[in-house]
């Protein structure tokens, strides 16, 4: 419920469709069925009080030599057809269907001959009308009419008393539904929520323990897809680390091998020769390193709740020891600015990133260039930065250098544009950003940013 | 000095040991774990060459037997595998230092030279460089000049030796030159450097700064 608009196929929307239309049918039957046995109730009750005045009046009429008529006191009559809700009026008619008192407003009844009382609907100027007929033996017809108020009330009041009871009911049910489905979905929304916490390369099961029976099953499967993309994803990492691993000591030995060849006293044509597959040995090891190092971040699991605090500064400073030597030989200044950088991660991965980030700095800077490292800590992140004087990435490569094997076109060197691939896998596999500052007068900044390293920072974050 | 080379790569062993037979030392070669294992049962080795991935019994195993037995032989353990955490086990139990596939030549030459300098400090004075180093008379020469060092600049001097090839940290030269009640400025250690820098570096050797780090020590000619 915290999304304004419900989406299209929405559960709760489809209940509410079906629901709705269906309690409203309901309750309208109801109703009309409660108005039938209102009107019974309300029609029956009244006529019997309508048969009344009616009988009355048939006892009062006299036949003498004028011919019959009423021998009643204005007053009686009056008081006989009074009624504090309806306006009553009467017709009395002889046997040669005379008006003979009352109003000539009524038109005689539709069961005039009959001899027994009979109840039905008329018009008295223009408004319904319940009548009550008798006949006297003598042929005289008594009707005596009444308006509908007091009826119609009746039958209101009993509509009402059932109406709005079941539509309050109604009401209630289907807010009943509603908070059921809500709930009913939450554990669906967990899922979503865990899902959308999680690093792209994340593939644990997602929790079934207190997963609804109904929801259970899917989210079975969901997980069993999960495992199958695992197992298939750790066979390529093995297989990956395998051949890699392989490919490093036959290159150990012809590395070892053209090396000692180039101690030897070779003309100058044999030794640029030797010279060429030596380079391109060197480029096989590395990216046979560079390879293991892919699978090896891959394979990692850094999100592991039993990831250690670190600093990253303790992993600049290992990889001094790492580099220094590698600059002075290609006449680079690396220099170090470290500041404490707490975070929680795996250093086997984190050292791994600096040095392809290292790497990368040495490699395409110009001897005389100046690399500098820096570790520390800024706010709720911790980074680690690589900057060089290089010539900088091209602003047309910048989005693409985090690809794997993207070099830049018309780089020197022996790169296989792995090296910023390895530093994105680690950074996103402990959560943080990699951010890629470039520009052809200043080189390049490279900056890895985590969350810093705080108490409880295991604990999924409210957000 | 008898150097075993275990390895079950034929292309490499064979390179590893022509490079150290050239070099003078008695070098002898296994494939495998169990024989290596029984190898260094049967000989007091000065320095193993050890991989890790064997085809029966893995270099662990081996150095780890190894290392059960009273023995001074020293372990260069080599790994293709996961670099780090090989180097980390490796040191764990008892290795004295790693190297991965592939190498270089000079990597592994320097290596093997300063595990071997360690079961064998030759008497009498260190030649570095230019620099001749008295360590038991406390004296030094830079091309047959002699030079006055401070007590402070000696065991500075002594600090560079010990860890040849490595960059020392600031904070390590502060750690063991001085102690915790002593207030530093914060160039203390620079200024020490560079007066051991200016004595000494006429000698084929040089301190050279690593920016924001330390100071690494280079020697020409060795």
């Amino acid at each position: 419920m915290h999304e304004a608009a419900v989406p299209a196929r929405s559960i709760r929307r489809r209940l509410l469709v079906v629901l709705i239309p269906s309690l409203l049918f309901l309750v309208l039957c109801g109703g009309a069925l409660t108005y039938l046995v209102a009107l019974r109730v309300a029609t029956s009750a009244y006529d019997r009080s309508l048969l009344d005045p009616a009988l009355d009046m048939a006892q009062n009429v006299r036949i003498d030599a004028d011919g019959p008529h009423l021998d009643m006191l204005i007053q009686a009559q009056e008081a006989l057809l009074y009624d504090h809700a309806d306006e009553m009026v009467f017709q009395i008619r002889d046997a040669h269907d005379r008006v003979i008192a009352g109003t000539q407003e009524l038109a005689p009844s539709p069961a005039l001959k009959t001899g027994e009382p009979d109840f039905y609907d008329g018009i008295y100027r223009n408004q319904p009308v319940r009548i009550a007929s008798v006949r006297s033996g003598s042929g005289i017809y008594v009707q005596v009419g009444e308006t509908l108020h007091k009826r119609q009330r009746l039958i209101w009041e009993i509509l009402a008393a059932e109406l709005v009871p079941t539509l309050l009911i109604a009401l209630v049910a289907i807010a009943l539904a509603w908070t059921a489905v809500t709930h009913g979905i939450a554990p669906l929304s967990r899922v979503r929520e865990e899902l959308l916490r999680r690093g792209p390369s994340d593939l644990r099961p997602l929790s079934e323990a207190d997963a609804p029976l109904e929801i259970a099953p899917a989210l079975r499967a969901f997980n069993n897809l999960l495992q199958r993309i695992r197992d298939s994803s750790a066979v390529q990492q093995r297989f990956l680390a395998n051949a890699a691993h392989q490919l490093r000591t036959p290159l150990a030995g012809l590395q070892m091998h053209l090396e000692m060849l180039l101690r030897r006293d070779l003309d100058a044509e044999v030794r640029g020769e030797v010279g060429d597959m030596h380079v391109a040995t060197l480029r096989a090891s590395h990216l046979a390193t560079q390879l293991l190092a892919l699978a090896r971040a891959e394979a990692s699991d850094a999100h592991a709740k039993d990831a250690p605090r670190i600093d990253l500064r303790d992993v600049a400073d290992a990889a001094v020891q790492r580099w220094v030597q590698r600059a002075i030989a290609r006449n680079i200044d690396l220099g170090f600015v470290l500041d404490p950088a707490p975070v929680t991660g795996d250093p086997l991965l984190m050292a791994e990133m600096l040095d392809n980030l290292i790497d990368n700095a040495i490699r395409y800077t110009a001897s005389g260039g100046t690399v500098t490292v820096r570790s520390g800590g800024v706010g709720a992140f911790a980074y680690l930065s690589v900057e060089d004087n290089g010539a900088g990435i091209p602003e047309h490569a910048r989005n693409r250098v985090l690809e794997r094997f993207y070099r830049v076109a018309g780089t020197p060197g022996d790169g296989a544009g792995l090296g910023l691939a390895i530093a994105k896998e680690v950074v996103d596999r402990h959560g943080g950003m990699l951010d890629v500052q470039s520009a052809a007068t200043t080189g390049t900044l490279i900056t890895a940013r985590f969350p810093a390293s705080a108490p409880d920072v295991t604990k999924p974050a409210s957000s | 000095m008898r150097i075993l080379v275990v390895e079950d790569d034929s292309l490499l062993a064979a390179g590893l040991t022509r490079l150290l037979t050239r070099a003078g030392h008695g070098v002898d070669h296994v494939g495998n774990g169990g024989m290596a294992d029984s190898a260094l049962r049967a000989t007091a080795y000065e320095l193993v060459v050890l991989d890790i991935g064997l085809p029966d019994i893995d270099g662990f195993e081996v150095l780890r037997r190894l290392r059960q037995r009273p023995s001074a032989t020293n372990v260069l353990v080599l790994t293709a595998r996961d670099a780090v955490e090989d180097r980390v086990r490796g040191l764990d139990l008892g290795a004295d230092d790693y190297l991965t596939k592939p190498f270089s030549l000079t990597e592994f030459e320097a290596r093997v030279r300063a595990l071997l300098r360690r079961t064998s400090v030759p008497p009498g004075p260190m030649i570095v460089g230019g620099l001749t180093i008295d360590v038991e008379a406390k004296h030094v020469s830079a091309n047959g000049t002699s030079v006055d060092l401070t007590v402070r600049e000696w065991a500075l001097l002594e600090l560079f030796l010990a860890r040849p090839g490595r960059v020392l940290s600031k904070d390590y030269i502060a750690q063991k030159l001085f102690n915790f009640d002593e207030q530093l400025a914060p160039n203390t250690i620079e200024v020490y450097v560079s007066r051991l820098r200016a004595k000494i570096e006429g000698g084929g050797v040089r301190i050279r700064t690593v920016r924001g780090f330390g100071y690494l020590w280079e020697s020409f000619n060795a």
